[in-house]
């Protein structure tokens, strides 16, 4: 399965095996969502049903982000599944459903969805994995991105529990079948994340500043299943989105 | 798309002619590295373009951000402020500055009614939560008042909003919530935080829509300022490091050379300015003298508190560049800690093992 990214493909000897979770991960900035899109926009063209779940940024936002691109992203669902504003009544509940449907990228408006006056809707894993399970089996996607993995992580569950929940919904998306790609925030000086060991591969995103500027990088760090490329390549954010050149660098050190 | 001026020259450039509007982002970077003068003039920008503008203070009282503001000469007479400082002080009633020390009593009243409340974990959750509805408040009442929304709020700072929410469990989700809280207002907001840890992942630096991140280092005997963008999610923007100065007329970003950040040999007044920092270093050192000093005085409980208020003024006046003066009051309070110290009873011995309790 195609990334939509050219250098990406060859890095991976073709693209992905479909029906697998993979992890594209990078420091704030790096441009997890640009690659992530371009996934999901190969989809399209190829007329593949695409879900795109925010956690982290409003849907609104995200059109705009990409308009400079003139991807015509027109037919990608996309969920909100942003919480709202924090009521701080005293309520221990953590299962709120959603109930929320996905809207097409085209109906998607200039301005932020506005948190209700009277509730307001805390986004829990549980409920989120509820919702991806009646929404694949009503509307059969092919690719999955969730923006990020580590807003899931942060805001949605409780951290005595992370690691176990985290693994449970990678399990769950191993076991649904549908390819998709999870974005994972990482620290400057990065340690290894419970994702990681979870996915069946991992596309790392550099970023280096030296005195020209900063400097972006791509790596496959592990990709089960398949042979890959392990040479380090430098990318730039065009207004194609991602180019990366092929010509291998020296490795980074991570 | 219209952008958002920050008000410094060459950081507009920079980030391609502004910030996206009514977006969340951060400033972030060492203390003293011009974080908040970099606020000061984002707010000020809105000023001058007639946009109603609001500073959220948690770091410093309203009366010292109007005094520091007053050293570059500029008239802030129109910005609202916020005081959320922890200590509620009884400052003088000034024509801009909304007492929230009142309002946030009310809250408090409000709060201790509630029997929900009154558990030390709710206690400490209600902080970050009053202090996101006093914005609220003021947002509605601005509104009410003006017909007119707040276009640009600055927070400073995160990390003291931070400190008030406990650390562990709730932080990020309360974080997480206050940032999609100052989404919903529509108002551009710069969020001035300090990376107090690189190796973690800071809910506000993935949440917020871009980072400019202010570097200090020290070079031979200049102190040396540099700012770059991380990120800014939807513009193309300039990725290079540029050395900044803040100087009588606040802060400037020196677009080219780019390669005087390496440079070794100090630009400008080359001796005026190692006089300054000489005398920077000075009187910081006998300040932090006095602050041990301090510290052994609670430790032995000698009564300082006059001590304290001098010492407050003399870093006023450091602030304020007036070191001559700073350096003054700073030794007279040395000297002074020093007599007391002496005077006082030994401090108890330590490393004595607590006597196991008799057993009859």
């Amino acid at each position: 399965m195609r990334t939509g990214i050219a250098g990406l493909d060859k890095m991976l000897h073709g693209g992905f095996v479909p029906g697998r979770p993979y992890i594209v991960s990078g420091p704030p900035g790096a441009g997890k969502t640009i690659l992530a899109m371009q996934f999901l926009r190969e989809g399209l063209e190829g007329g593949e049903r695409c879900l795109f779940v925010c956690l982290e940024e409003p849907p609104n936002e995200l059109k705009i982000n990409m308009r400079a691109f003139r991807w015509n992203l027109d037919d990608l669902d996309v969920l909100d599944a942003n919480s709202d504003i924090r009521r701080f009544e005293p309520t221990p509940l953590l299962e709120i459903s959603t109930e929320e449907e996905p809207a097409k990228m085209r109906s998607i408006g200039e301005r932020i969805r506005k948190t209700p006056d009277f509730e307001s809707k805390e986004v829990s894993v549980h409920s989120l994995q509820q919702l991806l399970k009646t929404l694949l089996v009503k509307k059969h996607y092919e690719r999955v991105v969730i923006d990020s993995i580590t807003a899931l992580r942060y805001f949605c569950m409780r951290e005595f529990e992370e690691a176990v929940t985290t693994q449970s919904f990678m399990r769950y998306l191993a076991e649904s079948k549908v390819t998709s790609l999870l974005t994972v925030e990482l620290p400057d000086e990065a340690e290894v994340l419970a994702e990681s060991f979870l996915a069946r591969g991992e596309v790392r995103l550099h970023k280096l500043r030296d005195e020209t500027g900063i400097k972006r990088f791509v790596s496959v760090e592990k990709y089960k299943g398949s042979s890959h490329d392990d040479a380090v390549y430098s990318f730039d954010i065009t207004n194609a989105g991602i180019v990366i050149n092929m010509t291998p660098r020296a490795p980074v050190a991570s | 798309m219209d952008r958002v001026k920050t008000g410094i020259v060459g950081l507009d450039t920079m980030l391609n002619g502004g910030f996206l509007p009514a977006r969340p982002y951060v400033v972030s970077g060492p203390t003293g590295s011009g974080k908040t003068v970099l606020a000061a003039h984002f707010l000020l920008e809105g000023l001058r373009l007639q946009e109603p503008c609001l500073l959220v203070t948690l770091d410093e009282p309203p009366i010292e951000v109007k005094a520091n503001m007053a050293t570059f000469g500029w008239n802030m007479d129109r910005l609202k402020i916020l005081d959320a400082t922890p200590d509620v002080r009884a400052h003088k009633r000034q024509r801009s500055v909304i007492d929230v020390g009142t309002s946030l009593d009310v809250r408090d009243m409000e709060d201790v009614t509630d029997i929900r409340q009154s558990s030390q974990v709710r206690a400490l959750e209600v902080t970050v939560h009053s202090v996101q509805k006093m914005i609220k408040q003021e947002f509605s009442q601005h509104l009410e008042r003006t017909k007119q929304r707040y276009k640009r709020i600055a927070v400073d700072s995160m990390t003291a909003l931070k400190m008030f929410s406990m650390e562990g469990q709730d932080s990020r989700i309360l974080i997480q919530s206050f940032l999609r809280f100052l989404a919903e207002l529509e108002a551009t907001t710069l969020i001035v935080s300090e990376r107090l840890d690189r190796r973690k992942l800071e809910t506000e630096f993935f949440l917020g829509r871009g980072e400019i991140r202010m570097h200090k280092w020290i070079d031979g005997s200049m102190i040396r300022r540099a700012l770059s963008i991380e990120k800014f999610r939807g513009s193309a923007f300039d990725d290079k490091m540029h050395p900044v100065t803040i100087g009588d007329k606040g802060m400037v970003v020196a677009l080219d050379p780019p390669s005087q950040i390496r440079g070794t040999s100090p630009e400008g007044k080359p001796g005026e300015s190692l006089l300054e920092t000489r005398l920077i270093d000075e009187v910081s050192n006998v300040i932090e003298s006095v602050m041990r000093q301090i510290e052994e005085a609670h430790r032995r409980q000698i009564p300082i508190r006059d001590v304290e208020v001098a010492l407050s003024r003399a870093m006023l006046a450091f602030q304020r560049r007036n070191y001559q003066k700073a350096m003054k009051i700073a030794l007279a309070c040395n000297s002074q800690l020093r007599e007391r110290i002496a005077e006082a009873p030994p401090p108890p011995p330590v490393g004595m093992p607590p006597r196991p309790p008799v057993i009859r």
